[in-house]
């Protein structure tokens, strides 16, 4: 496969599909690795390498495909058989399958376990447009709960409106809100609901900038902040700061311009002191569960 | 008024003196006694410390000294220690003596010193009143001690009242502080005993232990050798010397032999100094190896397996691990930082070196601490390494804090429940970098993880030497506690090591991964240290 036809294949998922940047980066290199014309395993590794770093220069957000990827390649890899190219090759597709198989169903665990939370007379703030927080909303309204959304508009792509659409769809109410009114909107709402880019070794969470603002203004106030994630969005980064997150992650297009200091960054790092609890498919976890969940995949 | 006063003139005792007269003698023998013990004391204290050269043998100072031969054979000169409570007593009674004939010629004197009593001014002598007054009130709550009870009968009738007195208002103290010793303590040293120093005498010969071991004890002692990966390495070194050495009795089979041998030295050392974290658990992986080695194979197999083992352990374990935790504190690292460390710790020295010479540019703020000054020798081994550093005492933490970047520790162990053990300061600096909200690394290899759990320092803890605490390198006066220290009921307390809560603590830099405080469980369970 050329790079040409890797990243559309890429963009054709994203485009047509419902799926996450993550889910459609890991399809893609199962493609990758299906239609490969090497015969060894280096060579596999290689191709696997390109392909990644193609996708990654997508103006899709990297920290999804990068943690994506990252597990993926771990999993299929995990017993790397000494045997014959094609069967190695059988193996890794069908761990491969395996584990997409797996993290389709994920979501739906995810959401039967958050709808619970979303009671009668309940209002939620939530940030950006994520699909598993909108799946949620989804399933508590098919239960017929009586609540409120507050969207944050969520600046620079105006990704809150697209969620707000896909809310009057269904009938949910909800409201768009500024991105600066977070604090003002804070006292009256009950939790917070967000979900995630990628969440990092420290049970932080790496997300749409914003997120750590909300963050900061609901533990002032005493609101529980929820994160609804995918366990294939576990990262071994440990960033110590917002300066510390990769440029890659923070700036689109990042080796274009050399002066950050004015460019707007598209992420932001929520620390694990402000996170109550991260609803994934493995569970109910508290941030520090990431990192042991962490250690048992790649020790 | 007049009445009282004159109630107070025609009080005049036998000696002829009225009670104001007497106040004053008092006080003057005193003083002068005073002075006297003083420097009896000096004296006497000085002896054992004539006998000795080595610096090593700096902390038997008071206990006598020693000589390690070449051959490991140990010289011993065992000396009474001063502090024991029957030389006390005796010195006590020596003391007293002295006051008797000092108090008979200051007698004779007497007409003159009340004639310069006059001469002083209103206040002064108020102020000798008062101090006479409570020397008294104390006097009388001791008079049931048989000590002033023998004393007095040793008085001759005529200076008896005078003396008495004099003798009760200070010995008295001694005995007070003698009788309350233990029993009135603060809380804080409630769970402690009174530091002993090292009594190295006492293991006669020291049978059955390599002379290795006994070097190590000494170093160990006299703080020669510090930080837990030097203590762990230089145990290794000396295991491994001994196991060469070792010759089996016969009819014994050799490991057997070596873990009681190895049972005798680690009980020496651990006499020497408590043994750190990481000694232990080098220890406990050495043992598992020797039990699980096959018996029947010859004893140079054995030895040589065994040997693999020290080697493989201490390259792995620690020097190896050593190098993946400074790669990955190097991608921590970013040009122009301001990295504030504490203490002395290789680990760390290592760390920052190899960031140097991979061309980062950044700046060290060394924080140090009285009473062990480690910063210091920090401080020279990075300015040689032509690191730009500067130093600060513990005391300006907070004004330097506000330009740093990061803060990067090193641990002495990491406890399950994610807490961090270190050297004494190492929380308050955490919780400085919190108050400013800097992240805090700590860097420590795995080997270093504890299965214990501890919430805060005083369940388990070291004690130092409490007399370096009132050691005074900046000035050149002796620390005023320090002539005092013995005399009052003032006691110091040094602990070496203090737990630094984990949530104090932004990550755990490892050779696995940089992790969160909390996943110290889960790498135990991933990696068991004990097998």
């Amino acid at each position: 496969m050329e790079g040409e036809e890797i990243s559309k294949y890429f963009l054709k998922i994203i485009e047509h599909e419902d799926v996450s940047v993550g889910i459609a980066a890991i399809r893609t290199l199962m493609e990758i690795i299906n239609k490969t014309a090497s015969t060894t395993v280096q060579g596999l590794d290689e191709n696997i390498k390109d392909g990644i770093s193609i996708m990654k220069r997508s103006h899709y957000p990297v920290a999804a495909i990068d943690s994506g990827c990252e597990l993926f390649v771990r999993f299929i890899t995990l017993t790397r058989l000494d045997t014959h190219f094609e069967e190695c090759k059988r193996i890794m597709l069908k761990r491969g399958n395996l584990y997409l198989k797996h993290h389709n169903r994920s979501r739906n665990t995810i959401v039967t376990s958050a709808s619970k939370l979303i009671g009668d007379g309940v209002r939620i703030l939530t940030h950006s447009r994520s699909r598993v927080v909108l799946q949620t909303l989804r399933e508590a309204a098919k239960q017929k709960r009586k609540f409120e959304v507050y969207v944050t508009i969520s600046e620079p792509d105006k990704s809150g409106l697209e969620l707000c659409k896909q809310l009057e769809i269904d009938g949910i109410p909800h409201v768009a809100i500024l991105d600066s009114s977070v604090g003002y909107i804070m006292e009256q709402i009950d939790f917070v609901m967000i979900g995630a880019e990628c969440v990092v070794e420290s049970g932080g969470v790496v997300n749409k900038i914003g997120s750590y603002t909300m963050a900061v203004c609901a533990r002032e106030m005493n609101k529980p902040f929820y994160v609804l994630t995918e366990s294939f969005k576990f990262s071994r980064l440990f960033p110590l700061g917002q300066q510390d997150l990769p440029l890659e992650y923070k700036y689109d297009n990042y080796s274009n311009s050399t002066d950050f200091k004015k460019v707007h960054p598209l992420v932001d790092y929520t620390p694990p002191s402000f996170i109550t609890l991260l609803f994934t498919d493995i569970g109910i976890l508290t941030p520090s569960a990431v990192s042991d969940e962490l250690i048992k995949l790649y020790l | 008024m007049d009445k009282k006063k004159q109630s107070k003139e025609e009080k005049v005792g036998a000696d002829g003196l009225t009670k104001k007269e007497r106040r004053a003698l008092k006080v003057q023998a005193r003083q002068t006694d005073d002075n006297k013990a003083e420097q009896k004391n000096i004296r006497q204290h000085s002896v054992p410390k004539n006998g000795e050269k080595s610096e090593i043998n700096q902390n038997m100072a008071e206990k006598g000294s020693e000589n390690v031969t070449e051959n490991g054979v140990i010289v011993e000169e065992v000396k009474v220690p001063l502090d024991k409570p029957e030389s006390g007593l005796s010195m006590k009674e020596k003391r007293k003596l002295e006051w008797e004939k000092k108090l008979a010629s200051v007698k004779n004197e007497n007409n003159i010193e009340t004639k310069c009593d006059q001469q002083l001014s209103k206040s002064e002598q108020k102020a000798k009143r008062r101090e006479i007054q409570e020397a008294q009130r104390l006097a009388k709550k001791n008079t049931v001690t048989k000590n002033t009870e023998e004393l007095n009968s040793k008085i001759s009738p005529e200076n008896k009242k005078i003396d008495s007195a004099a003798t009760k208002s200070f010995p008295a103290k001694h005995t007070c502080s003698k009788r309350f010793d233990g029993s009135i303590l603060s809380p804080l040293q409630m769970p402690f005993r009174d530091y002993k120093p090292v009594e190295l005498y006492d293991s006669v010969c020291l049978p059955n232990i390599h002379p290795a071991f006994i070097e190590l004890g000494v170093q160990y002692s006299s703080k020669t050798i510090l930080g837990s990966n030097a203590r762990c390495i230089s145990l290794l070194c000396a295991l491994s010397r001994l196991v060469k050495d070792l010759r089996t009795p016969p009819e014994q089979e050799f490991s057997r032999y070596l873990e009681l041998v190895l049972q005798k030295s680690t009980s020496y050392l651990q006499k020497c100094r408590p043994m750190s974290v990481s000694m232990t658990n080098a220890l406990k992986l050495f043992k598992s190896q020797l039990t699980q080695i096959d018996s029947n194979i010859p004893d140079e197999d054995i030895k040589k397996k065994l040997l693999d083992f020290i080697d493989t352990f201490i390259h792995d374990e620690i020097l190896t691990a050593g190098k993946a935790i400074s790669l990955k504190v190097l991608e921590k690292i970013s040009n122009g930082d301001i990295i504030l460390i504490y203490g002395c710790s290789s680990l760390i020295k290592r760390i920052l070196i190899e960031a140097f010479e991979s061309k980062k540019q950044f700046k060290v703020i060394v924080v140090d601490n009285r009473p062990l000054t480690e910063g210091v020798e920090m401080l020279r081994r990075l300015t040689k390494a032509g690191i730009d550093c500067t130093c600060v005492s513990i005391n300006g933490l907070r004004y330097v804090m506000a330009s740093v970047t990061k803060i990067v520790l090193g641990a002495h162990s990491l406890l399950t429940n994610g807490y961090v053990m270190s050297r004494a300061g190492t929380s308050l600096i955490a919780l400085a970098a919190k108050a400013f909200n800097r992240p805090v690394l700590v860097c420590c290899e795995t080997y270093k993880f504890s299965e214990r759990v501890q919430a805060d320092s005083l369940v388990y803890n070291e004690i130092g030497d409490p007399d370096i605490l009132l050691k005074d390198d900046t000035l050149n006066n002796p620390s005023p506690m320090k002539s005092r220290s013995k005399k009052r009921r003032r006691k110091f307390l040094n602990l070496l090591y203090d737990v630094t809560p984990a949530f104090l603590i932004t990550a755990v830099v490892t050779e696995l991964a940089i992790l969160p405080c909390t996943s110290v469980p889960v790498v135990l369970r991933v990696k068991p240290i004990e097998i």
